[in-house]
């Protein structure tokens, strides 16, 4: 019987199950990977018993018996701690404030000596140094991670929940993160670790449990498994055959980028020397785990972002000093991942978005005056042309905001595939879209490739990516892990580079 | 002219008008401070301050009670506060739409009520405070007059800024509310219930801002006049980000205020030649100076005037 | 749905404030309907005081527009009020001293010069906002604390009537001054000047790139950032627009209707033209009406202040209170209020 005991947790968001009739046990020093793709379940299922959301159905029992935790706070004053992906920490305070913040001691004062007495000695005992007069602000992401968890741990918890803990920490911040948790371990902590990197569940978990689709398909014990096995039952289905009817893809470079990195002062690189070449006609794939560089990828291409070193060359010339909108009247083509934030104007019409890109390029404007004749023929094609929904009279003038996401994304399809647009940058096109608006834009995409025309989609959805690209480059941390061809594709070849393993040649 | 400066009666006089000048801002800088650090802004500060002298003054007059007068202007300033708080916290709309309309609301009320009460009568006057020397320490020279020769207000706010420099230093109470103010989500987290907070905040900020005030009425004046706060709220602003959101530098902050209100006073009743307004506007300049200095080490609450929505990022 | 919503807001709000109203009237121990006959009397009554509502309105019509401007972008300016005065000064320079200038040229200047300086006043805090990252709010409060005493000094020193005693500028001759346009009463070119910069601001918001831009930027700065327009660039020109507006207005106060310069010109319109923009929603055309509805209130409230001794102060508790109802209207949702509208 172990520590936490998870028992058949079912929980419904809007009538879709995120998680299922999903069961989850961890022992006393015990470290507990929990493995999946994005969407698994794997952060609903923590949030659940960390107090965040309440299950639907199912059954936690901490330490022997049943419990139910309204909030955070129950949780923790029951023994379970939580460091999120972002950390809740307050910038402009110390880390022994921080530490200390919220806790009620029943003293009329503080006892800041005692307290840093305490918090010394912990950070002793596990190896988590870090200066407890420091501000926040002024540590690493490293250190303010420490300060998470000798948070949880000065609150005397018995379980860690750690969400993708490794994603912002350098290779040799990671090490030494690796041995806090074996130190841990020896104390008769448990820890979940949330994580999609296959090397480092093999090198410092005990056990895996793997959800897929809001299930959990396996436990395993790491010891008797394998990163082959794991990709296979995380992914663990037969991708589909895509669209056959392709033209044969061009030999030549649309698009080269040449060493192309992003960084910023004492963090890891969001983009790590990039080296990346997009042919004419063809659909490159990108395939990853969400938060992996695939959107700095989109927005270094757009121009959104300027690169810290490297180059751009499109279509044969150097681009890397090009704005957004030279980049666009060169033929960059971009559909973000956020149609909310990044591609539409909500509280504009659909005809003010469909000039967003071109509002001040003849015809639309002339003298700085607009022509509405010209804009509105523009919004009624689009209309047409992909059978945009608007409502009722209102046609081209409706406003975005009280339109469906599909009709919504169709309004930036029509607006960024153009007769120029050479390149398509497609971040997640199809995410939140029902059926019928998903197979559109995909043979929408389909269509410009055999136009000739360039598509970088970039999907966190396999199948979407197995189905549409002529090659996939698997994202990882920043890096490219390897490029596979179209044929040459499998699924464990797939997990494994979105796991961070490279192929076994290039391994050192 | 300047022999005429160089004097003890000058400085001793110039002293003592400046704290007079600067307590009401003290007050009202003190609950802005309080509630800032909680992450509200409270622009309305001149109305609050205006409810309380006017809410203060009714009630001194028809109490004939100078202690109930206070209480109401308390509750008066307190009244305002919580609209506000209503509006931004319960409704998180923008704070700064909702303080300026406050004002200009809390303008017309104090106004239309006084014009209700002074009919027949058009001059009423209660007895203001007396002021209670200290002995020993009210003869220093210089100062001793400025600092403890005042009114029990004037004392008062003295010990509230003691209290609160312990209280945000020392206690668990005070870290909270300061945390609240850079990074709510991260005091939710840590189990504080900022919701209840920023109302505890609300009501500070309205007592404090509603004796300040209350002490133009019960101290300084012994009555009422539309309009009488003119500006007092916003500069308790300013004083609020000279003073680096800080108790102490904020009281600190009032008297750099009162003291060119003062000056400009005692040098234009010399008759110094000189526009007096040149000084009355140094302050304003210091601030915005201030400001710039700050970049990049601001001492702003970084979650200043953002409604804390629970659950979103 | 969504605009039955609104109207049934605009119905709670509009009740409210006539209840408001007729109930100080009855604190007042007046009888509503002679004092509400004795507001419209006031407005409509003879042709000088309905004259006088364009006048009260100009003003605001141009620092509402300003607010409006400024508040597309998501810049707050609340800092109409000390554009106002800057521009103001330079008006009432630009007037007294280029004496060698023709008059009607005179006036083209100063109001260039009001609107320019008004423009650069808001700069600054723009600024301020766009490279350092310092809210506007507390930084136009201050600038409009400097231009309040820096006009105190300018009619104490290089603008004082060399022949009076009291601290205003000398009379502004009256071939550089806006002409009347119906003597005796006070209407002025002014408040076609106003109209004129309703109809500007709205071509220029509806049918321009300029404003396009701008509505982007206010609407959603990571869309804007993400399709190539400067966040940036659209804060200063709005802010620039914003201050220059108001600044037309203190030269139209000055030039049209004081005919010098004084302490206390603004009667403190900067403040209500903030809740004139949020009432109009920050639209051209919204702003127009509100201002002139504003500005009828006052007159008419005056009016009864005069015959009946009702304070005039009602006006202001209204305009907050419907302000204060406009961002409390959630509040009409509230299930209490839902029971007690079926009933």
């Amino acid at each position: 019987m172990g520590i936490l005991e998870m028992k058949h947790i079912s929980k419904a968001f809007s009538g879709v199950y995120a998680n299922e009739d999903i069961d989850l046990s961890v022992n006393k020093g015990e470290i507990h990977a929990l493995l999946g793709e994005n969407g698994a379940g794997k952060t609903t299922l923590m949030n659940i018993l960390f107090g965040i959301y309440s299950a639907d159905g199912g059954e936690i029992v901490w330490k022997g018996r049943p419990v139910h935790f309204s909030s955070p706070k129950d949780a923790i004053a029951e023994g379970i701690g939580m460091v999120h992906q972002h950390f809740s920490l307050v910038n402009r305070m110390s880390v022994l404030d921080n530490v200390i913040l919220g806790l009620k001691s029943g003293k009329l004062f503080l006892d800041r000596k005692a307290a840093k007495q305490k918090l010394i000695d912990l950070a002793q005992k596990y190896g988590l140094d870090v200066d407890p007069d420091a501000r926040i602000n002024t540590l690493s992401v490293g250190q303010q991670q420490r300060v998470e968890i000798l948070k949880a741990l000065y609150r005397n918890v018995e379980l860690l929940i750690l969400d993708e803990p490794t994603g912002v920490l350098t290779p040799s911040e990671t090490e030494h993160f690796f041995d806090v948790l074996r130190t841990l371990k020896k104390e008769g902590y448990a820890v979940i670790i949330i994580t999609h990197r296959m090397s480092e569940i093999m090198s410092i978990s005990d056990r895996v449990t793997i959800l897929r689709d809001g299930k959990k398909v396996k436990d395993l014990v790491t010891a008797k498994t394998n990163p082959e096995e794991l990709s296979y039952f995380m992914i663990g289905r037969q991708l589909g055959g895509g669209y056959e009817d392709r033209k044969p893809a061009g030999k030549d470079n649309a698009l080269v980028l040449k060493d192309v990195t992003i960084k910023k002062s004492r963090k890891t690189p969001q983009l790590d020397h990039i080296d990346l070449e997009v042919r004419k006609g063809e659909i490159l794939g990108i395939a990853g785990v969400d938060g992996n560089g695939q959107k700095e990828l989109a927005e270094v291409i757009a121009g959104i972002r300027k690169p810290t070193s490297g180059t751009l060359e499109f279509m044969g010339g150097d681009i890397t000093s090009d704005k957004v909108k030279a980049r666009f009247k060169k033929g960059i083509s971009y559909i973000s991942d956020d149609r909310h934030a990044d591609g539409l104007v909500l509280d504009m019409s659909l005809a003010d978005n469909m000039i967003l890109r071109q509002y001040d390029e003849y015809p639309y404007s002339k003298a700085g005056f607009f022509n509405k004749r010209w804009i509105k023929d523009l919004s009624m094609d689009a209309i047409k042309d992909y059978r945009i929904k608007t409502s009722g009279k209102s046609t081209s003038d409706t406003i975005v905001k009280l339109m469906s996401g599909g009709n919504q994304q169709k309004i930036i399809l029509a607006r960024e595939i153009t007769d120029k647009a050479n390149l398509i940058i497609a971040n997640q096109p199809t995410r939140g879209l029902d059926i019928g608006a998903t197979e559109f834009v995909r043979k929408a995409l389909m269509e410009q490739r055999n136009l000739g025309k360039s598509v970088l989609l970039i999907s966190a959805d396999l199948e979407e990516i197995m189905q549409l690209s002529d090659r996939v480059a698997v994202m990882f941390s920043g890096k490219i892990m390897g490029i596979l061809e179209h044929d040459d594709i499998t699924l464990q070849k797939l997990g494994l580079l979105m796991g961070g393993i490279a192929k076994e040649e290039e391994q050192p | 002219m300047l022999e005429q400066i160089f004097t003890i009666t000058f400085f001793t006089a110039f002293f003592s008008a400046t704290v007079r000048m600067a307590v009401p801002l003290a007050y009202a800088a003190l609950g802005e401070v309080f509630l800032e650090r909680a992450g509200i802004l409270n622009i309305g500060m001149e109305g609050v301050m205006l409810g309380g002298a006017f809410f203060s003054f009714a009630g001194a007059f028809y109490s004939n009670n100078l202690f109930i007068g206070l209480i109401c202007g308390m509750l008066g300033g307190c009244v305002v506060s919580l609209i506000h708080g209503f509006l931004c916290i319960k409704l998180s709309q923008n704070q700064s739409v909702s303080g300026i309309a406050l004002n200009i609301f809390m303008l017309g009320v104090t106004s239309f009520g006084y014009r209700l009460m002074s009919e027949g009568q058009s001059y009423q006057q209660i007895e203001p405070f007396a002021t209670i020397k200290i002995p020993l320490l009210g003869d220093i020279p210089l100062i001793g007059d400025a600092l403890f020769n005042q009114d029990i207000l004037t004392y008062c706010v003295y010990v509230l800024i003691v209290i609160a420099i312990v209280f945000y230093k020392k206690t668990a109470a005070g870290l909270a509310f300061s945390s609240i103010g850079e990074h709510p989500a991260s005091a939710d987290a840590a189990g504080i219930s900022v919701y209840k907070y920023q109302w505890i905040a609300i009501i500070v900020n309205g007592i404090l801002g509603g004796i300040g005030g209350a002490v133009l009425v019960l101290v300084q004046t012994g009555k009422f006049s539309e309009n009488m706060v003119s500006g007092r709220g916003y500069i308790a602003l300013a004083a609020v980000i000279l003073g680096r959101y800080t108790p102490l530098g904020s009281f600190g902050a009032a008297l750099v205020f009162g003291g060119a209100n003062a000056l400009q006073i005692r040098l234009q009743a010399l008759g110094v030649p000189l526009p007096t307004q040149a000084l009355a506007m140094l302050p304003y300049i210091v601030t915005l100076i201030a400001l710039l200095g700050s970049i990049g080490r601001s001492n702003e609450p970084e979650s200043l005037s953002k409604p804390y929505v629970r659950g979103s990022r | 749905m969504k605009t039955k919503k609104h109207l049934l807001d605009i119905l709670w709000i509009v009740i409210i404030a006539v209840a408001a109203t007729t109930l100080m009237m009855i604190l007042c121990k007046a009888s509503p309907l002679e004092a509400y006959q004795m507001f419209f009397n006031g407005i409509f009554g003879n042709l000088s005081s309905f004259c006088e509502v364009f006048v009260k309105a100009t003003p605001l019509i141009l620092t509402g527009l300003g607010c409006a401007v400024a508040f597309r972008t998501g810049f707050f300016n609340i800092g109409a009020e000390g554009q106002f005065y800057v521009g103001a000064i330079a008006a009432a320079m630009v007037a007294l001293n280029l004496t060698g200038v023709p008059g009607p040229a005179r006036i083209v200047l100063s109001m260039l010069a009001g609107f320019i300086c008004g423009g650069v006043w808001a700069l600054i805090a723009a600024i301020f906002k766009a490279k350092f990252g310092i809210s506007e709010i507390i930084v136009t409060i201050m600038l409009n604390y400097i231009a309040i005493n820096f006009l105190g000094i300018a009619v104490r020193t290089f603008l004082m009537d060399p022949e009076g005693t009291v601290p205003q500028s000398a009379r502004i001759e009256s071939s550089s001054a806006l002409g009347l346009l119906m003597p005796p009463t006070r209407l002025n070119a002014g408040i076609i000047i106003a109209v004129a910069a309703v109809i500007i601001v709205w071509i220029l918001m509806e049918k321009t790139k300029v404003g396009y831009e701008i509505k982007v930027v206010g609407f959603n700065k990571r869309a804007a950032k993400c399709n190539g327009i400067s966040v940036m660039k659209n804060i200063v020109v709005s802010a620039f627009l914003s201050g220059g507006l108001a600044g037309l207005a203190g030269v139209i106060e000055v030039i049209g209707i004081q005919k010098k310069l004084l302490e206390g010109i603004s009667s403190d319109c900067g403040y209500t033209a903030v809740l004139i923009a949020l009432i109009a929603s920050n639209n051209p055309i919204g702003v127009l009406i509100a201002a002139v509805g504003f500005a009828a209130m006052q007159v008419g409230a005056n009016s009864m202040q005069r015959q009946m001794g009702i304070p005039s102060a009602i006006v202001n508790i209204l305009i907050g209170l419907v302000v204060l109802l406009i961002l409390g209207r959630k509040i009409f949702r509230l299930s209490f209020f839902r029971k007690k509208a079926k009933n």
